[in-house]
């Protein structure tokens, strides 16, 4: 297995790294990074405990293979909170008591990120849709809903 | 997760030079390939990403000659205006593949070569008579989907193939169509069974070019040319679509697995089928309408 380079721009930083090809972004975002917000839940596709966003859209990590985040522009979970500030998201996810053990949140919060940069004013059923990769198994999803319903408000009110 | 060796084409040409080489498998969204490879369940021993070859993407219509790469995700085709107003039944089976993560990489041609008999995409595009084009080295050639499905995760690529595009005439504005699964959720969910019709209505108010393909049923998705027959030139009654629910029942060959029993899969089989032709009927409705205004 011959290594390959690649090159991904993470949180605003680029980076350039030789790597393995059977490692997927989530290896690279967890082990080479250190970003380790992004969490490996399944690796199946199938609890969303993973998602990043990659050129502006939320995917799986754990599906991405290394060769094929080359090239891409990839927002975590760390790059979200600015000067010490939390994102509006993650606020409202403080607010709402929408936060227990946290495994699953910052796959929640950049799936709810990728909602509300293309549909502001989501309805409920926007807001279901938009989650229904995303396995919670202690808070429940009344409360991450009212969240994602609260840092709407909140951005269009920015 | 097991070594390989990987090469990922930047162009047909070079895609078809490496799949020449033997043990070749395919990527492209990986929703598929990935957890299987996570688990060691496959085991490739070169990996060819087509995720970069251009030419593969994207959905091009001439005139009325509709043609979407295989690297076409279904959050694409979902986004898809025309495709939307014209053939919502495939619209409506990609807005419910998997989640929103999901669909985000999951790929047409992807959808088409696992051959699952649960494949969103094939209900509706069995009801467009589309056809697949394979491309190798040696060059191209089309075959109808139909003929392109073999058995639950078989299909007639051959050595050196891969699936190039998918093409199909842009329905008329008169025939309506639609597509509904049931599964276990409403999101993120493996179809129990599924089905996609189409209808047109004549000036007499009767059914016609009725189009009717069951998923999750048999081995493969299929067409019930018996149960379009039965409806073909009358006019849409209760007793009528007991009949085709019926005639459903008898012309899929379900199974029994961790999903669901073979008896609930008939007769929700039936069920379903019914209502997609009863919505893609409304849709045909509302067309003639807007044509007598
Ligand atoms: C969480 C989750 C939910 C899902 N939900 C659904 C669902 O609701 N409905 C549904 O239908 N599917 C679903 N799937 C299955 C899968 O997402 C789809 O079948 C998808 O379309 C596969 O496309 P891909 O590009 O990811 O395929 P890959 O994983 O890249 O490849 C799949 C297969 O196709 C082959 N292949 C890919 N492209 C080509 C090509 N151009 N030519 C020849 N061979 C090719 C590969 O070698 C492999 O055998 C789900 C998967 C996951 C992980
Ligand atoms: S770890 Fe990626 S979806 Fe579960
Ligand atoms: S807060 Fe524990 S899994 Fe969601």
């Amino acid at each position: 297995m011959k290594p390959i380079e690649i090159t991904l721009t993470v949180n605003e930083t680029t980076h350039t790294l030789i790597t393995l090809p059977n490692r997927t972004l989530l290896d690279i975002l967890r082990e080479d990074l250190g970003l380790t917000g992004a969490k490996n839940g399944c690796e199946s596709g199938e609890c969303g405990a993973c998602t990043v966003l990659m050129n502006g859209a939320a995917v799986n990590a754990c599906l991405v293979l290394a060769g094929q985040a080359d090239g891409c522009t990839v927002e975590t979970i760390e790059g979200l909170s600015k000067s010490g500030q939390l994102h509006p998201i993650q606020q409202a996810f403080v607010d709402a008591g929408a936060v227990q053990c946290g495994f699953c949140i910052p796959g929640m919060v950049m799936a709810s990120k990728a909602l509300l940069d293309h549909n502001p004013q989501p309805q409920e059923e926007d807001i279901r849709q938009a989650l229904a990769g995303n396995i919670c198994r202690c808070t429940g999803y009344t409360k991450i809903i009212q969240a994602v319903q609260m840092a709407a408000e909140e951005l269009r009110h920015d | 997760m097991q070594t390989f060796n990987y090469l990922r084409p930047a162009h047909l040409d070079e895609l078809c030079q490496a799949l020449q080489q033997p043990h070749a498998k395919i990527v492209a969204g990986g929703t598929d390939v990935l957890p299987q490879m996570h688990t060691g369940r496959l085991q490739p021993a070169l990996l060819v990403d087509i995720s970069r070859v251009s030419e593969l993407e994207g959905i091009r219509i001439h005139n009325t000659q509709v043609e979407i790469g295989a690297l076409t995700t279904f959050a694409a085709i979902q986004a898809h205006p025309t495709l939307r107003a014209a053939a919502p039944a495939l619209t409506q089976a990609a807005q419910w593949v998997g989640a929103p993560m999901t669909r985000q990489r999951a790929t047409l041609g992807g959808n088409l070569a696992n051959a699952s008999p649960a494949a969103d995409a094939v209900p509706p595009l069995m009801i467009y008579n589309a056809e697949v084009t394979l491309t190798s080295a040696k060059g191209s050639r089309s075959l109808p989907l139909a003929q392109f499905l073999l058995g639950p995760g078989q299909t007639a690529l051959q050595r050196g193939e891969f699936i190039q595009s998918v093409r199909f005439e842009l329905p008329a504005e008169d025939l309506g169509s639609a597509f509904l699964k049931i599964g276990p959720r409403r999101g993120m969910t493996i179809a129990i069974v599924s089905a996609a019709a189409a209808v047109r209505l004549s000036p007499e108010g009767r059914l016609e070019q009725v189009r009717v393909a069951v998923g999750a049923s048999a081995p493969t998705v299929i067409r019930c040319p018996q149960t379009e027959n039965l409806l073909h030139g009358q006019l849409p009654s209760a007793e009528l679509w007991q009949s085709a629910a019926q005639q459903i029942a008898v012309e899929i060959s379900p199974i029994d697995d961790v999903r669901a029993s073979r008896a609930y899969r008939r007769r929700a089989a039936g069920v379903l089928a019914v209502r997609a032709l009863q919505a893609a009927l409304s849709q045909a409705q509302e067309a003639a309408q807007a044509r007598t205004v």
